[in-house]
């Protein structure tokens, strides 16, 4: 989504866009530091609360993870959008909506990694 | 549809067409009843009902010029007012508090996903006027980026259908007081109504033994979708299968373009 | 029989259409320039369109885009103008014509949407519909039924019948066709295709009037190797197949674009699956091979890709049985075996099933164990030229070639049941093209009249020397070919029969005065590998093998029995990667499930040297694997491995070694046959006394050639209905 939504917002360049929230990147990039600071300081509390067998480093190299995976973005717009829907994640996290489950999905424990080689793939199935 | 809309556009020159079209529905209304006999599945026009909703769609297109950009009746005699994403407070408060529409009832509050648009969203309002028992609609549009103002301060029903279209849509509405997902899966991905949303999904769901709890993992899907093939393998006739009619040309003065 | 819209069919049966040879378009691009100029216009609609004298109403129609609908008519079968549903009306004419059988006149306007037109059109389908049941929803044709449709296009809304309908009985015409009498409208396609293009006078009419019947005249079968194909051309559910009965509907099938490999013609077919099961074969419309023909093998043998399958490999127990494993222990025995075994004594047989992929692999896989030992099931003689020239090996002239020629010799075969669709297209030139056809080797019926001149190789010696009458015939014609079968060049004197082909076509050539791109020779062969195994270099024959017996044998699909165990020492290993439990599976130490035909997408190269890919309809059953996967596996584990791991760099590989492989639907030209027949006099052979006997004379041979078609139960029957009739084989009919 955001890429499409970027390239589309990169060719009206020239028209004047409604801001979503932050007027220019600076503020968009304010926004951003401040979500990760939130989710920073509820590490510790989400851990506890869910009783996750994870420690806080790891919770919080997970954030960060999430974080630089978007670091590409430069449209304050899309920052936003972000920032809301991480906003969104926040809270139900600190509200306890989320079940454990929804909380470890983001270390995706579970996953195989997908056998690159000719006979494994061969021993695997038809259609490797 | 296209073919039965009746296209009105606020000046002289959609009165003119009006004037135009009453005296062909005079016609009309007489012939109805031989017509309705013969062909009991047409649809009858009632051309009363639609000079109705031709006369206030063209009020209200005359009342909010800045925001009201199209209005048009269907053929199903349901009035559609097209409007720009800055005017949706004050055309849905003007359609409230207006002693002759008093649409104090927000039915519905919807959206569809047209990928090719440039603003892929249209947003969609529907109103009821119990005042008068009459309907009116009200469009829309936005882009996955632009938000559109909440009508949450005009429509206390607004609330839970914005968060619907929020969480389907992706589109986001400014100052809603409550903003958050309402149907789908806390740390869900992506907004299922969007066409470019797989129909699978990204991800299925299962318990985990070992893990003791539910897991999401990328989606594999074990059996092949069901996908009908309707068109017959044996003789075609690709002279009879092309579209009969162009959709219609559009009228002079029915310069409906200035949507854009 | 799926045509695609934009399809652009010979507008005029008479006038055959084809690419290939340029000497004939030549000719042709004269004849239509000369034609040019008495082009007539006539208007369809009011639109001018400018057709020869001629041709009819309904062509001239089709050729500015506008199609009539009709019953009756079908463009490669005679006009015969009864089911009048094709009715327009002509401006200034009376009374509407029947545009299927009418020419066109100069200045006609015809009026294909008119309200006359449209009026005659609803007559007519009210009448059709006035005997036709209304029984779609139970009926097989329903969702692909050229009634169904055009009523719903051109019928009337409504029935104003009161009246009783007429009831048939229905025939049993064989454990292929099911027949729903009642459902006939009588439009005599199925008479004509029997006696037009099939060539057996089996259907026919009897009647008058409302009482008009489509009948075999007495109670027996319809004997023909194209009879599942009235079927297609059944414009209602009167015809319809009988193992697909009750099973699917068009719609919820879907249907792969592939090529059939049970013959070696590659006829191109629709393979209609659903939920992962093969449910019927349709033809695929390829005017160069099979028209939109297919022969009852392709169609029906289908179930046998569902029996008798190999899903799990196996190995042999101590106590000599076969025992299911997993690949992992499959693979690592065969590995040791080819790791234990040195050079030469590791040697590999190819079956008739196996495609270009597999066997590159294969072949890729044993020179890296330093062995040459790659032979193909089906023999060639390789003295002489053997199959160092291309153009020795295939059907050079090509099938669609074949209507260009006025003079055929057929050597030691039976195009009938070797190729069903050559056959066709043979029977087709010796109608409408008046060719004659000579035949040396066993009399058999080949469904029309041929020249017999013997039965003797000793008549080739005779033709090839010039002694024979049948010389001055030869000498006479204009565009001679000549058709070797395979199966008489795998006799002991199978180079001397070659050899005298090859003067005899020569002389041929030389007598004609036909051009230089002509080709004379050709070899029609019977199964679908044998093109592509040789274009690789496989050894064909398995002769070496007997002389050399080697210690690890790899069977890949190799089911005809060629080499047994008593061919071989004691200790040898036999490993056989397969997909059906036949011939070749009880007799080997470790089976490898392999894919059939349906299940892998890989190339076959037909017998004119025409490559073209199969298509993945649904997904190998159980454990199988697609061949060269598995032979790529093998590779690994040897400590050999082969250098590609996609089906995309197997190809790349097929085009390094022989680039024909991977143009597909494309004929590579191959022309050598002077310098074929001078290394064939180098060969010094006697033909033997034996006669010439092709392995299948009659119908009950056709059925069961392979391992699918020996796994298919429909064949089965087929063969049984043909030895005791019919009724030994009819099924209680549920409807």
């Amino acid at each position: 989504m955001a890429s499409t939504a970027a390239t589309r917002t990169a060719a009206a360049a020239s028209r004047v866009v409604k801001p979503i929230l932050s007027r220019d990147l600076d503020e968009a990039k304010r926004r951003v530091r401040e979500l990760y600071r939130a989710w920073y300081r509820e590490v510790p509390n989400t851990v506890a609360m869910f009783q996750l067998d994870i420690s806080i480093r790891q919770g919080r190299n997970k954030v960060r993870e999430m974080f630089d995976k978007n670091k590409h973005v430069t449209d304050p717009r899309v920052i936003d959008m972000l920032v809301i829907k991480g906003k969104m994640e926040l809270q139900e996290t600190i509200h306890v909506w989320k079940q454990k489950t929804h909380i470890m999905r983001y270390f995706h424990e579970s996953e195989e990694p997908r056998s690159a080689d000719f006979l494994s793939k061969f021993y695997k199935g038809h259609d490797p | 549809m296209a073919a039965s809309l009746v296209r009105l556009v606020r000046g002289g020159l959609g009165r003119s067409f009006n004037v135009l079209n009453r005296s062909v529905s005079v016609i009309q209304q007489q012939s109805r009843l031989q017509s309705s006999d013969v062909k009991p599945t047409v649809r009858p026009k009632d051309a009363v009902a639609h000079n109705h909703l031709v006369a206030f769609g063209e009020y209200v297109a005359e009342m909010m010029p800045k925001y009201i950009q199209q209005v048009q009746v269907t053929c199903y005699n349901e009035l559609e007012v097209m409007i720009h994403p800055d005017g949706v407070i004050p055309v849905l408060t003007f359609l409230r508090d207006h002693t002759n529409g008093q649409f104090r009832n927000l039915i519905d509050l919807t959206a569809v996903d047209i990928p090719t648009r440039q603003n892929r969203f249209e947003i969609v309002y529907n109103l009821l006027s119990l005042r008068y028992n009459s309907r009116i609609r009200v469009k829309t549009y936005t882009d996955e980026l632009t938000p559109v103002d909440s009508a949450v301060s005009v429509h206390k029903a607004a609330n839970w259908y914005e968060r619907e279209v929020w969480d389907m849509f992706g589109i986001f509405f400014a100052n809603h007081p409550d903003l958050r997902r309402i149907l789908t899966d806390y740390g869900f991905e992506g907004h299922p109504f969007r066409k470019d949303f797989p129909l699978s999904g990204y991800v299925e769901v299962r318990y985990d033994d070992e893990l003791k709890r539910v897991v999401a993992e990328p989606v594999e899907l074990a059996q092949e979708f069901r996908k009908f093939d309707l068109n017959t393998p044996w003789e075609v006739f690709p002279a009879y299968r092309e579209p009969k009619e162009a959709p219609p040309t559009l009228e002079a003065g029915d310069t409906s373009t200035e949507k854009k | 029989m799926l045509r695609l819209p934009v399809v652009s069919r010979g507008l005029f049966p008479a006038v055959v259409t084809k690419g290939g040879a340029a000497a004939t378009n030549n000719a042709r691009t004269a004849a239509t320039a000369a034609a040019a100029t008495d082009l007539i216009e006539v208007f369809v609609d009011g639109k001018p369109v400018a057709v020869e004298p001629g041709t009819t109403v309904l062509q001239a129609c089709e050729k500015a885009g506008m199609q009539i609908p009709r019953f009756c008519y079908h463009e490669r079968l005679s006009v015969a103008g009864n089911c009048r549903m094709c009715l327009v009306e002509i401006e200034k004419v009376p009374k509407p014509v029947a545009a299927c059988a009418m020419p066109v006149m100069k200045g006609w306007n015809i009026l294909t949407n008119s309200d006359k037109t449209r009026k005659a059109r609803e007559g007519v389908m009210e009448f059709l519909l006035a005997n036709h049941p209304l029984d779609c929803p139970i009926c097989d044709q329903g969702g692909e039924c050229d009634l169904q449709d055009q009523s719903m296009q051109f019928g009337s809304d409504r029935s104003r019948f009161t009246e009783g309908k007429r009831a048939v009985e229905d025939k049993n015409i064989g454990p292929l066709i099911k027949t729903i009498m009642t459902r006939c409208i009588q439009c005599t396609r199925c008479v004509r295709f029997a006696s037009e293009i099939a060539g057996v006078e089996d259907l026919g009419t009897t009647g008058r009037g409302n009482d008009l019947q489509i009948g075999t005249y007495v109670e027996k079968m319809f004997m023909s190797e194209l009879s599942g194909n009235v079927i297609d051309i059944c414009p209602v559910g009167a015809l319809t197949s009988k193992p697909y009965a009750f099973t699917a509907r068009p719609w919820e099938t879907r249907k792969t674009e592939t090529i059939d490999v049970l013959d070696a013609v590659g006829s191109n077919i629709v393979v209609s699956t659903r939920g992962g099961e093969v449910m019927r074969i349709l033809p695929r419309i390829n005017e160069d091979i099979n028209e939109e023909w297919i022969s009852d093998k392709t169609r029906f043998a289908y179930d046998g890709l569902k029996r008798q399958r190999l899903t799990q490999p196996m190995v042999k127990s101590e106590s000599g049985q076969l025992v299911p494993t997993t690949w992992e222990d499959a693979l690592t025995r065969v590995a040791g075996a080819l790791q234990g075994a040195e050079g030469n004594d590791v040697a590999a047989v190819v079956g008739g099933l196996v495609d270009a992929e597999a066997l590159i692999s294969l072949k890729d896989l044993l020179n890296r164990l330093n062995s040459e030992n790659l032979c193909t099931e089906e023999g060639f003689p390789m003295a002489g030229a053997g199959s160092d020239l291309r153009s020795s090996y295939l059907l050079n002239t090509g099938i669609a070639g074949i209507e260009e020629a006025d003079l055929l010799l057929l050597v030691g075969t039976n195009p009938r049941y070797e190729a069903p669709l050559v056959n066709a297209r043979i029977r087709k030139s010796w109608l409408h093209n008046e060719l004659q056809v000579a035949l040396v080797g066993k009399e058999v019926d080949l469904s029309y009249t041929y020249d017999h001149l013997g039965e003797s190789p000793k008549v080739l010696q005779d033709i090839a020397s010039g002694n024979h009458p049948f010389c001055q015939v030869l000498a006479k014609a204009k565009h001679p070919v000549v058709v070797v079968g395979s199966s008489c060049l795998q006799r002991e004197d199978g180079a001397a029969i070659m050899a005298a082909v090859s003067t005899i076509a020569q002389n041929a050539r030389v007598s004609s005065g036909v051009e230089e791109n002509w080709k004379v020779l050709n070899v029609l062969h019977r199964v679908a590998s044998q093109v592509a195994a040789l274009d690789l270099g496989f050894k064909p024959g398995v002769e070496t093998l007997r002389k050399n017996p080697p210690k690890v044998l790899f069977l890949l699909g190799a089911d005809a029995g060629c080499i047994t165990r008593q061919d071989l020492p004691k200790d040898s290993v036999i490993i056989y990667q397969g997909h059906h439990g036949d011939a070749g599976a009880p007799v080997a130490d470790i089976i490898l499930p392999g894919a059939a035909y349906t299940e892998k997408c890989s190339t076959y190269v037909n017998t004119e040297g025409r490559s073209q890919q199969t298509r993945v309809a649904v997904t190998p059953p159980g454990m199988a694997r697609e061949d060269w996967k598995i032979i790529r596996a093998i590779s690994e584990l040897a400590g050999v491995p082969l250098p590609y791991d996609t089906l995309d760099e197997v190809r790349h590989r097929m085009a390094e070694v022989s680039p024909n492989l991977v143009r597909y639907d494309d004929v590579e030209e191959a022309n050598y046959f002077k310098q074929a027949n001078e290394l064939s006099k180098a060969v010094n052979q006697a033909v033997l006394t034996e006669l010439l006997v092709p392995p299948h004379l009659t119908i009950k041979d056709f059925f069961m050639t392979d391992p699918i078609s020996r796994a298919s139960q429909t064949m089965a029957k087929c063969v049984k209905a043909v030895k005791e009739g019919a009724q030994a084989v009819d099924e209680p009919a549920i409807c």
